[in-house]
């Protein structure tokens, strides 16, 4: 009908994006025929951070990567050093790592569900989920200290125990949100008005998932059976028994619904957990020199798959550190999903990836025409930017 | 010739009590400041029992139990500085607040609230509320178009959208208790009520539907699709600032009133006395109840989509208010 489509821009500010990036719809009539994502509003030299700091330093700026899934990548950048220098972790700390990355992937999980809550203008579920998610960040007070970052990871091990009272406190702690998520399974199931925006929208093809390396709860919500706990098992994934969920109607409810059975899933793990939790040290010295090589550690965090790369020199730096945050991963898939769909929709589809843009922001200088590509300096961006 | 003198001045005094008087009740009580009150009451009222609800305080520290909070923010927004856009339309912007304030307080004048006759009363007045209503959506989409920002009209067009839809339903949900009274007057109804039933026992089909147009026509969930939060803003108010949003903020406690005086005067019997309760708290009472019933539905719904509320209101409300007019035809409900 219309040969020129308009051109509507959404964000960097926008009230839907709770971090800025910028998004170009390209609209005929109510629908979206095509979108132009465009990243790095919000990037923060990470990764040259982690170049100018050494290894010990280093797990805490990993830490401050996410505020979110803080755990996923401490586990991740331990887990990567602990290869490098070919350290064993003790049961007792591997046990520790998956009570508190199941926590997180709790908490993170309502978190989301409260937000999808809040884009729908079902504002109630939102305060109800969030109170609720009060409960495991107690349980994180109680363990380590503080709510959202824990600080538990270190390179070897974890830095504190789990004590025999605290196991009680959890499991009680824990019965309560296991009552509480099945209450909300029960709400978002039954619910018509949560329904009607949830239901057939954001369609992601198995097909388009796969190429498009869609990872996480986005990629088993279209069916496919995709878990970095069952394919590469790391801490102690591999001797708790547990199910992959996956939903097979591709739509943002089956997204929903995959985050609310993980939650109830992440409850039976803990509780296993703390039941075949092994006595022992929980952290194993560490040698003070560290050889040269590469290696890639992997981690199912709350939002998908997380990839860390690092490569050492043998000094007490790394020459070169590289985060692939899964928000990266799927924003091609999001870009799919929200084609051919309603302007209305934008915000509960965007926010359906659990998107953490800051945690996946990165740049590099290309000039597309040469396929040249440089890097510039503090000096030089600041004469750009600031006409000094 | 002294006593003729004497009745004269008697004469005069009678006359300037009553015109005091008159003055009085449209200024006072029930009038302007009487209804500013309860306007900021109301709000109290709804925002406290909303947050109840959602497992919040709401607000608590200004007054007891928050409850002078609605003044408080009206206060402090008529503090703030009023920022124009560049390219808006400034004389429709100036006006828009004031209109959009004005006409839910007039009409709140036709309501009888202290006693058993409105301020003002006539034969016709509820055709008034309605051209009132759709005279607030006008000034709605003014409010969106003039400030020509993109959210802004993005808001207005979807209000008028949603007045297309909700305006028959509630329009025909209205007849009703006329049909019953014999009366197109929002008195007569009242007075009718008292002597009969209230009408929500015998029309109850005719009540669901006003309550739910009520709600589309204040902007509560799950109708706040012209303001809808995390996709355009603040929709048509998202350019106001000052004091013209806290004109626009008390018109729309203003509209509230309105709502909750209109379901008790249509259907709950209106401001009636029960032995020795004078009708004004019976009157208070009940409109308190209907302010926590449209509460209580924006707190347990998501928002629809534009599309999904025109066809909703299409499909079903509409079919629904006939099978009341139908019924009310056939000698049911009155």
């Amino acid at each position: 009908m219309n040969p020129c489509p308009i051109k509507i821009p959404f964000g960097p500010q926008h009230p839907a994006l709770k971090e800025p990036e910028n998004f170009l719809f390209e609209i005929e009539g109510e629908r979206i025929v095509d979108v132009k994502p465009r990243i790095g509003y919000n990037h923060r030299g990470i990764e040259k951070a982690f170049e100018c700091k050494t290894y010990i330093q280093n797990i805490y700026l990993a830490e401050r990567i996410c505020g979110i899934c803080s755990d996923a990548h401490t586990t991740c950048y331990t887990q990567a050093i602990e290869e490098l220098l070919g350290l064993e972790v003790p049961p007792r700390a591997k046990y520790i790592r998956v009570i508190i990355a199941e926590l997180e992937r709790i908490q993170s999980h309502a978190l989301w569900i409260g937000l999808v809550a809040h884009e729908i203008g079902f504002d109630t579920l939102f305060m109800y989920v969030w109170r609720d998610r009060e409960t495991v960040l107690d349980i994180f007070e109680r363990i380590s200290g503080n709510r959202i970052h824990y600080a538990m990871n270190t390179i070897g091990g974890v830095r504190r125990d789990i004590s025999s009272a605290m196991v009680l406190e959890i499991k009680k702690s824990l019965n309560h949100m296991e009552e509480r998520v099945k209450y909300y399974l029960d709400v978002v199931k039954s619910e018509r008005t949560i329904l009607k925006r949830a239901v057939d929208i954001g369609i992601l093809e198995p097909k388009d998932a796969v190429n498009l390396g869609a990872v996480g709860p986005t990629l088993r919500a279209s069916g496919v059976n995709h878990d970095v706990r069952v394919d590469d098992p790391y801490a102690a994934y591999d001797e708790i028994p547990f199910n992959v969920i996956t939903h097979e109607d591709c739509d943002v409810l089956s997204r929903i619904l995959v985050r609310c059975e993980e939650m109830h899933e992440s409850i039976e793990i803990i509780h296993y957990a703390l039941g075949y939790m092994p006595d022992g040290i929980i952290k194993t010295e560490i040698p003070m020199n560290f050889p040269e090589g590469e290696t890639v550690s992997r981690v199912e965090a709350p939002r998908g798959e997380l990839i860390h790369y690092l490569k050492s020199n043998g000094t007490r730096k790394p020459e070169r550190y590289k985060v692939r945050s899964p928000t990266l991963g799927n924003i091609p898939a999001l870009c799919r999903m929200l084609l051919g769909g309603f302007v209305a929709d934008i915000p509960i589809v965007l926010a359906g990836i659990d998107p953490c843009f800051s945690c996946m922001d990165r740049m590099a200088f290309i000039d597309i025409k040469t396929d040249e590509k440089w890097v510039w300096t503090m000096q030089q961006l600041r004469r750009k930017f600031t006409n000094e | 010739m002294g006593l003729d003198h004497a009745t004269a001045k008697k004469e005069v005094y009678k006359r300037m009590t009553t015109e005091t008087m008159l003055l009085l009740r449209i200024l006072v009580f029930p009038g302007v400041l009487f209804l500013f009150a309860l306007a900021f009451f109301f709000e109290w009222v709804d925002r406290k029992f909303f947050a109840r609800v959602q497992n919040r305080y709401g607000p608590l520290h200004t007054g007891q139990q928050g409850i002078l909070q609605p003044l408080a923010d009206f206060l402090k927004l008529l503090s703030k500085e009023d920022v124009t856009p560049y390219a808006a339309d400034k004389i429709i912007l100036f006006f828009v607040p004031i209109s959009y304030l004005a006409l839910p307080l007039t009409t709140l004048f036709i309501v009888p609230i202290a006693s058993q006759m409105s301020l003002i009363a006539f034969e016709g007045d509820l055709i008034f509320i309605v051209f009132t209503f759709t005279l607030t959506i006008i000034t709605v989409f003014f409010a969106g178009w003039s400030s020509t920002s993109r959210f802004s009209t993005m808001g207005s067009i979807r209000a008028t959208l949603q007045m297309l839809s909700y305006e028959i339903p509630m329009g025909l949900s209205m007849i009703g208790p006329a049909m019953a009274a014999s009366s197109l007057s929002v008195s007569r109804i009242v007075k009718w009520q008292s002597l009969h039933s209230w009408i929500v026992f015998i029309q109850p089909l005719g009540f669901a539907v006003f309550t739910v147009c009520l709600l589309a026509e204040l902007q509560f969930v799950p109708f706040d699709i012209p303001e809808a939060e995390t996709e355009i803003v603040a929709g048509w108010q998202t350019e106001f600032s000052g004091r013209k949003l806290a004109l626009l903020r008390i018109g729309k406690d203003l509209e509230l009133v309105l709502a909750s005086a209109l379901i008790t005067s249509l259907y709950l019997g209106g401001c009636q006395r029960f032995w020795l309760i004078p009708p004004i708290v019976t009157f208070l009472v009940k409109t308190i109840m209907a302010v926590m019933l449209l509460s209580l539905l924006r707190a347990v719904f998501a928002r629809f989509r534009i599309d999904q509320m025109l066809s909703g209101m299409w499909r079903y409300l509409l079919p629904l208010a006939t099978i009341q007019i139908i019924l009310i035809q056939l000698g049911l409900g009155r």
